[in-house]
């Protein structure tokens, strides 16, 4: 039988962290203040590629692993543009991903805000003006914030959600 | 095992001699041979290859190659490290040969969505990469066709919707995923037929990413064209700069520094680790195994934050450069890169041998997606997905390139094709990198790593082992300029085993055989 007072009291099992990057809880704990402000406590992120190179895909993914474990702050990636707040997209939009772009977004309930991470998916980057690519997210998709950088490192992805936090904690 | 002393072009020459005359044979910059065939010839060779067990490894176009004008056709084969090019004019139509070699039948498509070549015969005459919405009668890669922005069809009608292969019976059902899939992943469509769970049928259709890598690289200096080398698949940056900057150095004959040599490995190899050990971390978490999953991904996490350290570059982009590298890596910080993987080469082992006495990830991953060896010729399936598989390839080791003569990587091979010898020769692969990488820092010549040679016009073809497997790029100079630049990744040729792979498993599985396949969607789009 386990004893409800010894879980309470007893020294938990855990281990440290491997790393406290002071740099990553600040803006980790700003996010969370805003989050918990605006979102009532969490928001729900969909992923969208549309032409990236995957290293974005590779960086987002890293927000999960224990260095970033951004859920703490009240961040969740969704398996549905259904569930999500908020649309991360990756990649120049190409033309073989334009109707699947519009309809994951159309797909999102209101309020609903985009951010493009990547500099292809800020402006289209390398592929800008080529026949392949539309151009940046915001050909497609009314898009909020942009996150420049080839590929951008989680610490700036954080940054950047948390200056769309902003941004959407005084709209 | 002896030093194989004979050049394995004596190979190609016996064996083309036995019906065409060696005088014809032209060896390219890199040890390639070119053969011009014409019509006639084309069967009686390739029926000659095929008894003869050579493997297609690439088939593309180009135009105005060898001084013959319009659109030819460059069949690459490739046997015990020899890589013969056959070059064939193409008249208004071409026989297909994807029926002898099936890798062909890709190939072949996309040499038809790229410059309109038609090819008769052909079992599959479906669009490659240019979808739906793409005009009738584009073909982008054609000279006469200037890289513009161009107008497509604002939606699709359902009569030119993609016929995908129709699967039928009593309980055949249809599971359409994709392309947006459910995880931060890029995306593709996967058509499973199934029958209850067990999936009877798997039709893949990739290219949603195609952003025309092989045209934007047209008409770019050497230099500039890094970044596009780069920009075909993030975790393979390193890989595919290497095989272009080494086609360029090949073509002008230029000699890159030891020191530069050394580096590039050490950055190959990085390059490696981090990509097995995001693989190995994917496929613990899709057979919902997070104690090992987050344990190889904190190791990633830190190979990535050594890349940054070393380069300025998590992905170790902007670095490889023609003639060398564009910036040294101080002797003392690459004493603290051999430390740091000594302490992450003992964290793996326990992380390791957690994940590998675990029964439910065992069960998980053994007898799962099974690949068998009787694929991999025909597929022309490499990388550590043919090394699970009994396959004895590896272009480290067959055709050796930089210093891996000197530093070869140690085999290992596997026979059972399932989940777990994938996970398993990954695992022995990480640990041989991070010992090669110790020892090129541990005798690493001191010296320049940059030599400052003008680029000369010319053409060759290049491959190299990434972490996925053989890279193959084809670079052609004129001018000064990329006249084409031809990438095939790995994952191009990989992805087409994945539908074999997951035949009698379970639907619930397909994304741990997906994830050891470690298949790249970007590399293989363009």
């Amino acid at each position: 039988m386990v004893n409800a007072f010894s879980c309470v009291l007893k020294a938990k099992v855990t281990e440290e962290k491997p790393v406290r990057d002071e740099e990553i809880e600040q803006v980790g704990q700003g996010l969370k203040r805003e989050i918990d402000a605006v979102f009532g406590g969490s928001i729900a992120i969909r992923e969208l590629d549309t032409g990236s190179d995957n290293a974005a895909e590779i960086e987002i993914n890293n927000l999960n692993n224990a260095f970033y474990d951004i859920e703490r702050f009240g961040i969740t990636f969704v398996a549905s543009p259904r569930h999500a707040d908020v649309l991360m997209v990756t990649g120049a939009v190409t033309h073989n991903m334009e109707i699947a772009a519009r309809k994951t977004y159309d797909a999102m309930p209101s309020p609903k805000f985009v951010i493009a991470v990547g500099d292809d998916a800020c402006d289209g980057g390398i592929f800008a003006g080529t026949y392949a690519v539309i151009g940046g997210a915001d050909k497609v998709l009314p898009v909020d914030m942009k996150i420049p950088g080839n590929p951008p490192t989680p610490t700036q992805i954080l940054e950047g959600l948390l200056a769309l936090m902003r941004k959407a904690g005084k709209k | 095992m002896t030093p194989n002393l004979r050049d394995p072009a004596d190979h190609v020459n016996e064996i083309i001699g036995t019906i065409l005359s060696v005088d014809r044979l032209v060896k390219g910059c890199t040890n390639e041979i070119y053969l011009r065939i014409t019509e006639d010839e084309f069967e009686p060779v390739l029926s000659l290859l095929s008894t003869r067990k050579f493997v297609l490894i690439g088939l593309f176009c180009a135009e105005d190659f060898m001084e013959v004008p319009g659109p030819n056709l460059l069949y690459t084969f490739e046997k015990k490290g020899a890589v013969l090019i056959l070059v064939r004019e193409v008249a208004r139509s071409v026989s297909s040969i994807a029926t002898v070699f099936p890798s062909a039948s890709w190939f072949e498509r996309e040499c038809r969505d790229g410059f309109g070549v038609e090819f008769t015969g052909a079992f599959d005459t479906r669009r490659l990469f240019l979808h739906e919405t793409y005009p009738e009668g584009f073909h982008p890669l054609k000279k006469s066709f200037r890289n513009a922005p161009i107008a497509t069809k604002p939606s699709i009608d359902p009569a030119d919707e993609y016929p995908f292969r129709k699967v039928t019976g009593e309980g055949v059902y249809q599971v359409p995923v994709g392309p947006v899939h459910a995880g931060i992943i890029e995306p593709g469509h996967f058509r499973f037929s199934v029958i209850g769970e067990t999936i009877f049928n798997l039709e893949i259709r990739m290219f949603y990413k195609h952003r025309g890598i092989e045209k934007l690289a047209e008409g770019k200096t050497p230099d500039d064209c890094v970044r596009v080398a780069e920009a075909v698949s993030g975790d393979e940056s390193v890989a595919n700069a290497t095989a272009f900057c080494m086609a360029v150095e090949k073509i002008s004959r230029i000699q890159i520094p030891d020191r530069a040599w050394y580096m590039r490995t050490i950055l190959l190899e990085m390059e490696r680790v981090h990509s097995h050990l995001g693989d190995q971390a994917g496929m613990l978490v899709d057979v919902a195994f997070p104690l090992g999953a987050s344990q190889f991904s904190v190791l990633r996490e830190e190979v990535f934050r050594e890349n940054e350290h070393l380069s300025g570059s998590r992905f170790l982009r902007g670095v490889v450069t023609p003639g060398g590298l564009s910036k040294d890596i101080r002797k003392e910080r690459l004493y603290e890169l051999s430390r740091f993987l000594e302490q992450l080469k003992k964290r793996y082992k326990i992380g390791l041998k957690i994940v590998l006495s675990t029964a439910s990830v065992i069960d998980r991953f053994a007898t799962t997606g099974v690949i068998r060896p009787a694929l991999l010729r025909p597929l022309n399936i490499t990388g550590p997905t043919a090394r699970a598989s009994g396959g004895k390839v590896d272009v480290r080791v067959n055709c050796p390139y930089g210093i891996y003569a000197e530093y070869p990587p140690k085999p290992s091979i596997l026979k059972d094709g399932d989940v777990l010898s994938r996970f398993t020769v990954k695992a022995a692969e990480i640990m041989d990198s991070i010992d090669i990488i110790q020892r090129l820092i541990a005798s690493i010549p001191e010296g320049t790593v940059m030599t400052d040679t003008p680029v000369t016009d010319g053409y060759t073809l290049t491959l190299i082992e990434s972490a996925r497997g053989e890279n193959l790029a084809f670079v052609w100079i004129r001018d000064g300029k990329i006249e084409r630049y031809k990438v095939r990744t790995a994952s191009f040729c990989n992805w087409q085993a994945i539908e074999h792979a997951v035949q009698g498993n379970i639907v619930p599985d397909f994304p741990v055989i997906n994830k050891s396949l470690n298949l790249s969607y970007a590399g293989t789009d363009l």
